[in-house]
């Protein structure tokens, strides 16, 4: 009786089981159907229009902003153009995509490496990339922009200033509230002068230039740091109303890839830096895992969010950093699990929000988890959406409205979707 | 006779397409397509035998130190078991096969990954390793392995391969 009883309670819990499967699955399927009914896969998109079509959907490495009206801007590089394409619905539809560089050039579009879109509050539209020149890492930083709303693009121009055929990689564009304009990127023309003089470089250099009229003309270009990573994209936030804090993966001791932190003024000037993590990632290679950063609600703070798998530190991490006190506080592991990455941080009325990329083997899995302390507690992870098709790194998108989520994946197409907030009574 | 013309229309259009297809997948290089299933069938050829791995892609510059070092390697070695894998996607095969030519790699069969979702291919190699280039693993005869991330010396391939490498 007993063995018959508990045979019954075995097949009860492997019904169970299948059923809250899927249960599961239903609801997932669900939730995709119902938060992306207006997405578009790019394959279906060219079943419908031709191989040909250029959208949003079928480009490389899109990236977003929403400038004062409302309006998204998306930029997205395809057959060795960056296009700019606008919606007025938040990505339900778009205009036709508008050519940017008339002539192709290889523009990079990667994860870490993508066209970067900024829209003053004059209407002007600014943009920034990186196209490669050669297979051994050299390239060149790319700037054009609209100054008649979009329609069309001022024949891009070269930023870095040295002539070299050399690496000049991995730009980062930001606008201030008093509008200067920061282009920062990873260049090479340090490593190539010493390497000739047969002394040892480890890794590149951090340059930038700054624009005080939209993008008309730039600064010359000035150093941050010698012996940046050569591999990782550059996180930038406000400091003040005239200068930036920019975060990005620097080498220690010829061999540990960390991060350091740094405040760039208009004028060249380069302050506050200083070693922003310490997880000791001894490692010669391209880790390929830039890090986010956002302000924090004090001055002089930055919530900052990386990946490392150093010895002290496995996984994505958060802290909150003090620039006075070049500290961190409030350091948590976010996850440790196998195929977590590439981080994402926004903040909207008081609520600060991370998504990153996690793989369970069978799917992509885009986690969530907010705080509304500053940082100093976290809710639970979340599994926030999920494909089992290629993506991109997410990336959310703070506007005056709250915070977007901008990813584009193979299954759903490009995805600018709202992450609402969370009431806290 | 429009019957046989159509139907000849037809196969002439079929003729064309299986044409240009084998045109379009002929390919004069040593390139295999990395897909999910591609690992598994490495390590079936290298049954009961040890192997080295090595995994690389274009944009990564430490990568190209250790393809010199195995491309001399497999210049004095042509039968050491070296198995070459770029995660870059097969649309930029040119570009990878001439970085193998300059490394005296391109002779030898390698893989470059055939699908977008990337992660799912990590995944069928080792689920710990987070994508940083290069990597690089030991498969001992049992095929238990050992990963390396970071630039190879030939120091730690003399360890493992002592009868290869002196």
């Amino acid at each position: 009786m007993l063995r018959i009883h508990g045979q019954v309670a075995l097949i009860m819990r492997i019904f169970l089981m299948i059923s809250k499967s899927i249960a599961i699955l239903v609801a997932s399927i669900f939730m995709m159907t119902v938060q992306l009914a207006n997405a578009q896969s790019c394959t279906a998109l060219q079943e419908q229009s031709g191989a040909d079509i250029i959208s949003v959907h079928c480009g490389g490495a899109p990236s977003a902003t929403v400038d004062a009206d409302g309006r998204l801007w998306v930029t997205f590089v395809q057959n060795k153009h960056v296009y700019v394409t606008y919606s007025d619905d938040k990505g339900e539809n778009y205009s036709q995509a508008v050519r940017v560089n008339e002539e192709p050039e290889d523009a990079e579009f990667n994860g870490e490496n993508r066209p970067k879109i900024v829209v003053a509050e004059t209407g002007d539209v600014l943009l920034s990339w990186t196209t490669k020149t050669s297979s051994n890492f050299t390239g060149l930083i790319r700037f054009s922009r609209s100054v008649d709303g979009g329609k069309s693009f001022s024949q891009p121009r070269t930023i870095n200033d040295d002539g070299l055929h050399t690496g000049h990689r991995f730009d980062s564009l930001f606008l201030t509230q008093s509008g200067n304009l920061y282009l920062t990127w990873i260049d090479k023309r340090d490593m190539e002068a010493t390497l000739a003089r047969d002394e040892d470089y480890p890794g590149a250099a951090i340059y930038y230039a700054v624009s005080q009229d939209y993008g008309k003309t730039f600064s010359e270009n000035y150093r941050v740091s010698h012996n940046s990573c050569e591999c990782c994209r550059i996180a930038m936030a406000p400091h003040g109303v005239d200068n930036v804090a920019i975060l990005w993966r620097q080498i220690y001791d010829s061999q540990i890839r960390d991060h350091a932190i740094a405040v760039l003024s208009a004028q060249g000037q380069v302050s506050a830096m200083d070693r922003a993590t310490v997880d000791d990632w001894y490692i010669d290679a391209c880790p390929h895992h830039g890090p986010s950063m956002v302000s924090a609600q004090a001055e002089d703070q930055y919530h900052m969010s990386w990946f490392s798998a150093g010895d002290i530190h496995k996984g994505i991490y958060y802290a909150r950093y003090d620039l006075n006190s070049a500290m961190s506080s409030h350091l948590i592991e976010v996850d440790a699990t196998p195929g977590a990455g590439h981080p994402s941080l926004a903040t909207h009325a008081d609520e600060l929000k991370m998504v990153w990329k996690g793989f369970n083997g069978v799917q992509t899995q885009l986690k969530l988890m907010r705080s509304h302390d500053d940082g100093k507690s976290w809710s639970p992870a979340e599994d926030f959406l999920l494909t089992d098709q290629a993506s991109d790194h997410p990336l959310l998108i703070s506007t005056a409205q709250g915070v977007y989520l901008s990813w584009w994946t193979a299954q759903y197409g490009y995805i600018f979707k709202e992450v609402a907030n969370v009431e806290v009574r | 006779m429009l019957k046989f013309a159509e139907h000849a229309r037809k196969t002439l259009l079929s003729v064309t397409a299986v044409a240009l297809l084998a045109v379009s997948q002929v390919h004069a290089d040593n390139i295999q397509a990395f897909s999910g299933q591609s690992f598994a069938q490495i390590k079936e050829d290298f049954a009961g035998k040890p192997f080295v791995l090595s995994l690389w892609s274009i944009d990564c510059a430490p990568c190209r130190v250790e393809l010199k070092l195995l491309g001399e390697i497999k210049q004095q070695q042509p039968e050491f078991p070296l198995v070459v894998i770029s995660t870059d996607l097969l649309e930029d095969r040119e570009e990878a096969v001439d970085i193998l030519d300059s490394y005296h790699l391109a002779e030898f069969a390698s893989w470059m990954f055939a699908d977008a979702f990337v992660e799912k291919l990590r995944f069928s190699i080792d689920p710990l390793w987070h994508g940083e280039l290069p990597r690089s693993y030991f498969f001992a005869q049992d095929h238990s392995f050992k990963a390396h991330s970071g630039v190879l010396n030939k120091e730690q391939l003399q360890e493992y391969f002592p009868n290869w490498l002196e």
